[in-house]
């Protein structure tokens, strides 16, 4: 902008704008309005989670101090009260299955949803609680007086709305964050491309299926399932419907010269997918970008009159055992909505004046368990974890089991240490590796 | 409010007033539907899937407001103060979207709930009983051609006959020509073109094709916020009953087993391949004859009986 441009933010429009009606962008309005600030929650879909996409789990724990008994009235497709890790090949499956009915009672741990239904819900909280929801309006860049950000220009006519914060919750590969300097030049490596498939199937079809039943559900997560590529695989199901899809390392992908629905294709055709899948109808095919580097790629999250928050400050957690977002998009969001808050109030929304964001994501989970785990994302993605842990856990199986008579059957030890050797797996390779491992997640 | 159910054979009522010279202000109203713009059709029930969220105005609904607007604003410039209503069929659901043409420079916007199924002619007589001069007192209707849900587009030529009003229908081109007039463009069969000269009191319905809707400005978007949706709900005393679903396509007819030495000529008596096949006919015949002899048609394939032909 020109100095003749730059608007008089004296009186602004309004005390907060938040860009993106996401998780993130709804629970920062919904804590803004709460503490009586003016907010408006800008949305570029024709409602909020129109864009969105989320093969996961949403962990519903967040919740409980933000909407008390959210579990009563939250737009949930099923309860998930199994979750199963599988490692794959080619033609074999090794799947640790744990199951509980603790989580299909309340307060409940975690749900599969419809984003359009689930940010629309809360969305509706924001406003509720005096939030001004703008749809079908894009923030397509911020306005400045100097350095401090004013407020943002949308793509309407007229369409400059100046504020003293604003909130950037635009999702991965924010344009405001990077706009704003906030973030270091993009390294493909720290994305992934999640691809998903939303299959139909009958409610008793996929209760049959799954063994499951009334509105309890189950989430597999999949490793070795990429081909060449590193990533993984998901199989949720929804109450008429599952969602099976791919996450694959992005520079890995454009290398490897596959589309991913090829990728998709041959997971779907796996023994052990094809037939949960089998009969059901292709309802929808998307795609979207995943930070999934997390810790080691997040922005500033803060700079003068402007915060950071959810997918856009890389918050989503892709670390294996734990693939959580929308949790952490909540619970940033929220943060900074209370940071922004405080700050208006007090008058100071320089880089300082905002500091209390950072420190209020330092004092809970999300930036504790990020920087906790902030070496599992490389560890999962490593070759060790990619292609031999699935073919050596496989083999050891395949081995064990199988009735060899009239040779004897051959002691476990043997069995692992011929499938680490056929498989190129050093003993102190694997030693070293799972030390790493327990130090990550321990 | 209740609208009786019935045709006013006995003669149409003149409801809508011409305005003109001794009118200081014009109303235009755009009447429109919420319906499902992909409803999603199981290919072998018929049955309708419920798509939350997958309603809204069509292409030519969005036409008929931008068009609505276009005229009002060249009316105006020529000395006669107009305005637009839109007067929208649908469910509470859609108060969101039409809050939003209030941005657009939309002067009211009236929501009308039928609380039952109805005919296109009986929608016409609810909607014209909202558009008499007791209420919004409409000088010119603009109606999208066909709503999204599998209209047939004779909604606005039952509103016109309700009205008594000329009308205008199909058209692919509008251009205001002066106070309370204006020229349409129909389209006609060989590529031809047909230009109407359309004066008020009337009822025009346009394609999708005529105009895309004006964005509105934030400013506009934000002041909007704070006003109202009017809903007027309407009941019927004899709504339409629903006997029976079914997908739109003829009857399976009921054939003989097809005669033959050899597998192909039991295939050719059975498809009619290669026999003459059924040739166009012209007929001129007064409307009402007319009329008659295309349900008979219809009936012959099928198409108005749950019975297959035989």
């Amino acid at each position: 902008m020109s100095n003749s441009d730059v608007p008089d933010v004296d009186v602004p429009d309004f005390d907060v704008v938040v860009v993106g009606a996401g998780p993130a962008g709804s629970a920062a309005a919904l804590e803004l309005a709460r503490a009586g600030r003016s907010v408006c929650l800008l949305e570029r879909g024709p409602y909020p989670g129109s864009k969105n996409m989320y093969g996961g789990v949403i962990y519903g724990r967040v919740l409980d101090s933000l909407i008390p008994n959210w579990w009563e009235e939250a737009p949930i497709q099923r309860w998930v009260t199994r979750r199963s890790t599988m490692l794959m090949t080619g033609n074999q499956a090794l799947t640790v299955d744990y199951r509980s009915n603790t989580w299909g009672e309340a307060p409940y741990n975690g749900a599969t949803a419809f984003r359009p239904d689930f940010d629309a819900w809360l969305a509706a909280k924001a406003e509720a609680a005096g939030a001004v929801l703008i749809c079908s309006t894009t923030a397509t860049g911020l306005l400045r007086d100097g350095q401090r950000v004013v407020g943002v220009r949308t793509d309407r006519p007229d369409g400059d709305l100046t504020a003293r914060v604003v909130i950037c919750c635009d999702g991965v590969n924010s344009f405001l964050a990077k706009e704003a300097g906030l973030y270091p030049p993009s390294d493909p490596a720290n994305y992934t491309l999640g691809v998903k498939e939303t299959i139909a199937l009958p409610r008793e079809v996929i209760d049959e299926r799954f063994a499951v039943r009334g509105n309890h559900g189950v989430d597999i997560e999949i490793l070795g399932c990429t081909g060449k590529v590193p990533g993984g695989g998901f199989l949720y199901t929804n109450a008429e419907s599952l969602a099976v899809g791919l996450v694959l390392s992005l520079p890995e992908l454009a290398k490897c010269g596959r589309r991913p629905e090829e990728i998709l294709a041959e997971l779907k055709s796996h023994p052990a997918i094809a037939p949960l899948i089998e009969g059901g109808e292709v309802k929808e095919y998307s795609a979207h970008m995943i930070p999934e580097a997390g810790y080691k790629m997040m922005p500033e999250l803060i700079g003068d009159g402007i915060l950071v928050a959810g997918d856009a400050a890389a918050m989503c957690l892709a670390a294996g055992i734990w693939l959580e977002g929308v949790n952490f998009a909540i619970g940033s969001g929220a943060a900074a909505g209370q940071a922004a808050a405080r700050a208006v109030q007090r008058r100071d929304t320089s880089t300082a004046g905002l500091g209390d964001y950072r420190r209020r994501l330092e004092a809970n989970f999300v930036m504790t368990d990020h920087r906790k785990l902030k070496d599992a994302p490389h560890l999962v993605m490593s070759d060790l974890a990619q292609q031999q842990l699935p073919r050596i856990a496989c083999g050891v199986m395949e081995q064990l089991f199988t009735v060899t008579n009239p040779e004897p059957k051959p002691g476990l030890r043997k069995i692992i240490r011929s499938q680490m050797k056929l498989n190129n797996l050093k003993l102190r390779d694997a030693i070293s590796q799972g030390v790493k491992a327990l130090r990550t997640y321990g | 409010m209740v609208v009786p159910r019935g045709w006013p054979w006995g003669g149409v009522p003149l409801l809508m007033t011409a305005g003109s010279a001794n009118t200081a202000s014009l109303n235009i109203v755009a009447c429109v539907k919420w319906a499902e713009l992909r409803p999603e059709i199981d290919p072998l029930h018929g049955s309708v899937g419920d798509q939350p969220r997958g309603s809204g105005l069509s292409s030519s609904d969005l036409a008929a407001i931008e068009s609505a607007l276009v005229i009002a604003e060249a009316w105006s410039q020529s000395g006669t103060e107009s305005s637009v209503t839109v007067l929208c069929a649908g469910p509470e659901a859609a108060d969101a979207a039409l809050q939003d043409l209030l941005a657009v420079g939309v002067e009211r916007v009236v929501r009308l709930e039928l609380k039952e199924q109805r005919s296109s002619a009986q929608v016409a007589e609810c909607l014209a009983a909202v558009l008499t001069p007791e209420h919004l007192d409409a000088q010119l209707v603009i109606c999208g051609d066909v709503s999204a849900d599998r209209g047939s587009g004779s909604v606005p030529a039952f509103l016109a006959h309700q009205l008594g009003a000329v009308q205008a229908l199909g058209l692919i081109g509008l251009e205001p020509t002066g106070s309370g007039r204006l020229t349409a463009t129909r389209r006609l069969d060989g590529g031809r073109r047909e230009r109407l000269l359309v004066t008020a009191p009337a009822v025009i319905s346009v394609e999708g094709s005529v105009a895309d809707l004006r964005r509105a400005s934030l400013a506009a978007t934000l002041a909007a916020k704070s006003k109202k949706i009017e809903v007027r709900v309407l009941r019927t005393d004899s709504p339409v009953e629903v006997h029976r679903l079914r997908p739109w396509r003829p009857r399976p007819r009921v054939l003989a087993p097809p005669l033959g030495d050899d597998a192909l000529s039991r295939i050719l008596a059975l498809t009619g391949a290669q026999a003459s096949s059924t040739s166009s006919r012209t007929l001129v015949l007064d409307p009402e004859q007319a009329a008659e002899a295309v349900l008979e048609q219809l009936a012959a394939w099928g198409y108005l009986s749950d019975a297959p032909p035989t």
